[in-house]
C-alpha cells in the first residue's frame, strides 16, 4: 500500500546493518573496506544533493534517490557499476517517481560542471541506460517513505516547532542520509532520534513527551547514538581519506 | 535482501543479444497483439511452465519516449503503485521486464477478457436489452470496493472510465472486477495539481464537474464522480454526459461538457454548493455557464429509476455537485442499494435467476500477426480498402480518447467489424444455453474454449481479416 507504512515495501525491505554492510567480493578484491564503501556511499549522497541544487528539486527528492542509491550498492558492485554514473541516475529516476522529472541532458550539463575529470562524465545515453539497470535493481519498488513528514507532525505535537528546533532536526534529517539508517530503520523512528538529539542538544526536557508515544526508546536512542557516532567519526575525516577510497576503486583488476 | 516478493524480474540483464528472443520472453507463448496507445503496446501470452501452464497474461510494452527522457514517467508512475498495491478489484502485475537491448520496459498481468466498455457496447449494439441488474450491481460494489482501497491508501485513479474497468474471464476469478491503469494514478499526501499542467489529456465525460469548473487540485470525490457517470452507463448503456470535447488550449474550459452536466442534473446553485464561488471558471465565464438555466434534475427520467429507489439514491449522491458531500466509496459499500435483492456477488457474470439468459461477451480480438517488436512478423493479408494505416491504429489512445460523439465509434470501421463480430457468434453455437439451465462453471469453461480456439485462428473463415482491425487498451 502506498500510504501506509507498515503495509509498503519499503516497510519490507527494510534490513539488518549486518546485511548493509557487506562489501562486494569484486570491490573486496580491489582492497575496498567497509570504510571505503560507506565513505564513497557518504561521497555519492552529497554528490546528488549538490546536482539537485542545480536542478532544482526538493528534499525529498534527494532523499528518494539517496536511497535508491544506497539500496543499489547493497545489491550491485561499485566495481561493475560505477558510483559516479548510479547516483545521478538516481536522482534521474526518483524525480520521476517524485513528480519533478528532470531532464537527462540538464543532469549531463551539471555533471560537466561539477566534475572536469573526463571519467566522470557521462552523455545522456549512460543515464538512460543506467535508469533501466536501477530499476531492476531495485526491483520495481520505487516507494520510500522519509523521516520529513513525521518529524513535522511530531515536533508540532510536542510543542516543538518552533523556528529553533525545527531547522536543527530537519538538518539532523538530512544528514543522516550521509549513513544507512534509511535502509535499517522506520523513518518516523529516524525523525525521533533527531528530534531527541536536538532536544537534549537544546536542553529541552522531552522525556514526558517520549514517554506518551508508544515507541521503543531504546531503538530511538540507539538510533541517536549511531548518529552522535558518525558526526564524532566525521570530524576525523579528511579528503585525502575519501580520495583513497576512490582510488582503490579506480583500479584496474 | 529483506525482500520476499516472489515475483522478481528473471532474465533481462542477461539479455543484451538483439536478436534472439529475450530469455524472459522465453516463458510466454505470444498469442498477438490486443491493444495500442500512445504509450506502446499491448499484447496476450500465455504461460508456458508447468506450474501456469496456458495461464493468460497482458503484457504492456512501453516504448522508450522520443525525446530521449528514459523510461516514460507514465510507466513510472504505474508500477510504482501497482508494486506496493494488492487488491482482488485492482489489476495484478505479475511481473515486470526490462529489454536492454532497446530499452522498453514490459509489465506483465493477469489478462481479464472483458471491460465495462465492451459490455456495455455489447449489451447496446447485439444484445439489445439492459444489463440485468444482479450483474449491474455486482460490478458496481466490486468498482467500489477496489476504488475503497485505493482511496484509503491516498491513492486517486484519476482517469476512471469504462474502457479501464475490467472483468475477469472464465477461471477462478470469473467474473471479478478489476480496476486497470493506473498510469495516471497518484499518491496524494501533497495536494496533486490539475494533470493539464503535465500536458495530459483524459476523457472529459468523466470529468467531475470541479474540475470543469476549474478547481487546481485532485481529490478522490473525482473519482466517485466517474463511478456514478459508470453506473448510469450500466444502466442505460449509454454515456450520462457526452460533452463535446474543446481542444483549442492546453486546458480549454469544457463548457459543452457542464453544459450537458447541467442540463440533466440542474443548474448547481452556491446554497447546495458554497465553494462554487471561487472555483475559476464559474467567476470568469459566469455568463456562458449561467446563462442559460436549467432548473430541474430530470436524472431519474434519464436513467428509468423511480425517484424513490435505491439505486437512483446511490447514483444521485455519487452525482453529487458539492465534492466535499459527494458520497465516498466506504459509504457507497454501505448503502442501502447493496443490502436489498439481489445482493451483489463476486462472479458478476453469472445470471441472478435459474432461468435467466447467460450472455456471452465477445472475447478481445487478437492480432496475430504483429510480434513483440510491434512488427508485423507475417505478411499480412491485404486489408480492405481504406486500411487506416499503422499511423492510425492507436484509436483508443489516451490523447485521442471517446469523449467527442462519434469518435467511440471510430474504433469499429466497418471493414472491421465484419470481423470483430465473427467469433463471439460462431462462438455463441458452442456457448448458447438452449435449455436455459443456470451454467456451471465447467460448461461454460468450455464453452468458451471453443472460442479460444477460434479466436487463436483469427483468420479462419475470414480471408482478409485486417491484422489490425481494432485497437484497444488494457
Amino acid at each position: 500500500m502506498a500510504a501506509n507504512f507498515w503495509t509498503s515495501s519499503h516497510y519490507k525491505q527494510l534490513m539488518d546493518q549486518e546485511d548493509v554492510d557487506v562489501v562486494q567480493p569484486l570491490d573486496r578484491d580491489k582492497g575496498i573496506t567497509l570504510e571505503d564503501f560507506k565513505f564513497i556511499k557518504m561521497q555519492m549522497a552529497s554528490y546528488i544533493s549538490k546536482l539537485a541544487q542545480h536542478v532544482k528539486v526538493r528534499q525529498r527528492v534527494v532523499a528518494t534517490a539517496v536511497t535508491y542509491m544506497r539500496r543499489f550498492f547493497v545489491r550491485k558492485s561499485m566495481t561493475e557499476y560505477d558510483p559516479h554514473l548510479v547516483a545521478p541516475t538516481c536522482l534521474y529516476l526518483a524525480s520521476k517517481a517524485e513528480e519533478s522529472t528532470v531532464q537527462a541532458r540538464l543532469l549531463v550539463f551539471y555533471i560537466k560542471k561539477i566534475y572536469s575529470d573526463e571519467k566522470y562524465r557521462y552523455e545522456v545515453k549512460d543515464i538512460l541506460e543506467m535508469e533501466m539497470k536501477i530499476l531492476e535493481a531495485l526491483n520495481y519498488y520505487l516507494v520510500v517513505f522519509h523521516p520529513y513528514r513525521s518529524l513535522v507532525q511530531f515536533l508540532q505535537d510536542a510543542g516543538m516547532n518552533d523556528i529553533n528546533m525545527t531547522h536543527l532536526s530537519w538538518g539532523l534529517v538530512n544528514d543522516t542520509y550521509k549513513m544507512d539508517l534509511i535502509l535499517v530503520h522506520p523513518p518516523h523512528l529516524i525523525a525521533l532520534a533527531c528530534i531527541y538529539i536536538a532536544s537534549v542538544y537544546r536542553d529541552k526536557d522531552t522525556t514526558a513527551w517520549f514517554e506518551e508515544l508508544r515507541v521503543d526508546m531504546n531503538v530511538v536512542k540507539n538510533i541517536s547514538m549511531e548518529i552522535l557516532d558518525f558526526y564524532e567519526n566525521q570530524r576525523m575525516v579528511t579528503e585525502e581519506r575519501i580520495n583513497a577510497a576512490f582510488s582503490k576503486l579506480a583500479l584496474k583488476p | 535482501m529483506g525482500d520476499g516478493n516472489t515475483t522478481t524480474n528473471r532474465g533481462g540483464s542477461g539479455t543484451s543479444n538483439n536478436s534472439e528472443k529475450p530469455e524472459w520472453l522465453q516463458q510466454y507463448n505470444l498469442i498477438g497483439k490486443i491493444g495500442e496507445g500512445t504509450y506502446g503496446l499491448v499484447f496476450l501470452a500465455r504461460i508456458k511452465s508447468p506450474t501456469n501452464r496456458g495461464k493468460s497474461i497482458a503484457i504492456k510494452k512501453f516504448k522508450q519516449s522520443k525525446d530521449g527522457d528514459g523510461v516514460s514517467p507514465t510507466a513510472i508512475r504505474e508500477i510504482m503503485l501497482l508494486r506496493e498495491i494488492t487488491h482482488e478489484n485492482v489489476v495484478k502485475l505479475v511481473n515486470v521486464h526490462i529489454n536492454h537491448a532497446d530499452m522498453s520496459l514490459y509489465l506483465a498481468f493477469d489478462y481479464a477478457e472483458y471491460d465495462l466498455y465492451e459490455i456495455i457496447r455489447h449489451h447496446r449494439d447485439k444484445v439489445n436489452h439492459t444489463i440485468n441488474s444482479y450483474t449491474v450491481k455486482s460490478l458496481l460494489w466490486q468498482l467500489l470496493n477496489g476504488l475503497n482501497y485505493l482511496h484509503s491508501n491516498w491513492i486517486i485513479h484519476r482517469d476512471l472510465k469504462p474502457s479501464n474497468i475490467l472483468v475477469m474471464g472464465d477461471g477462478e476469478e470469473q467474473g471479478v472486477v478489476k480496476i486497470a491503469d493506473f498510469g495516471l494514478a497518484r499518491i496524494y499526501q501533497a495536494p496533486l495539481k490539475f494533470l493539464s499542467e503535465n500536458g495530459v489529456v483524459v476523457t472529459i465525460w468523466y470529468r467531475a464537474p470541479e474540475l470543469l469548473l476549474g478547481a487546481k487540485h485532485y481529490t478522490s470525490a473525482v473519482d466517485m464522480w466517474a463511478v456514478g457517470c459508470i453506473f448510469a452507463e450500466l444502466l442505460t448503456l449509454k454515456p450520462l454526459f457526452q460533452g463535446a470535447e474543446a481542444k483549442s488550449t492546453q486546458n480549454p474550459f469544457q463548457l459543452d461538457q457542464l453544459d450537458k452536466i447541467f442540463k440533466i442534473l440542474g443548474h448547481p446553485t452556491l446554497e447546495k454548493w458554497p465553494t462554487l464561488a471561487s472555483l475559476p471558471h464559474w467567476q470568469s465565464d459566469s455568463q456562458h455557464i449561467q446563462g442559460h438555466k436549467y432548473e430541474t434534475n430530470g436524472l431519474h427520467s434519464v436513467v428509468h429509476l423511480s425517484p424513490k429507489s435505491p439505486a437512483y439514491d446511490l447514483l444521485s449522491k455519487m452525482l453529487e455537485y458539492d465534492p466535499r458531500k459527494r458520497i465516498t466509496a466506504a459509504q457507497a459499500l454501505e448503502h442501502e442499494y447493496f443490502r436489498i435483492e439481489p445482493l451483489p456477488g463476486r462472479n458478476a457474470l453469472v445470471p441472478s435467476q435459474p432461468g435467466e439468459k447467460v450472455v456471452n461477451y465477445p472475447t478481445r480480438p487478437v492480432d496475430s500477426n504483429t510480434d513483440f517488436e510491434g512488427t508485423t512478423a507475417l505478411q499480412p493479408p491485404q486489408p480492405a480498402s481504406g486500411n487506416p494505416g499503422p499511423g492510425n491504429m492507436g484509436i483508443s489512445n489516451r490523447n485521442v480518447p471517446r469523449p467527442m460523439p462519434g469518435v467511440g465509434m471510430q474504433r469499429m470501421q466497418p471493414q472491421g467489424m465484419m470481423a470483430y463480430n465473427f467469433p463471439p457468434q460462431a462462438g455463441a453455437a458452442g456457448g448458447m444455453n438452449p435449455s436455459n439451465i443456470p451454467m456451471q462453471r465447467g460448461m461454460a469453461a468450455q464453452a468458451h474454449q471453443q472460442q479460444q480456439l477460434r479466436r487463436k485462428d483469427p483468420g479462419m473463415g475470414m480471408p482478409g481479416y485486417p491484422p489490425q482491425q481494432k485497437s484497444r487498451r488494457l
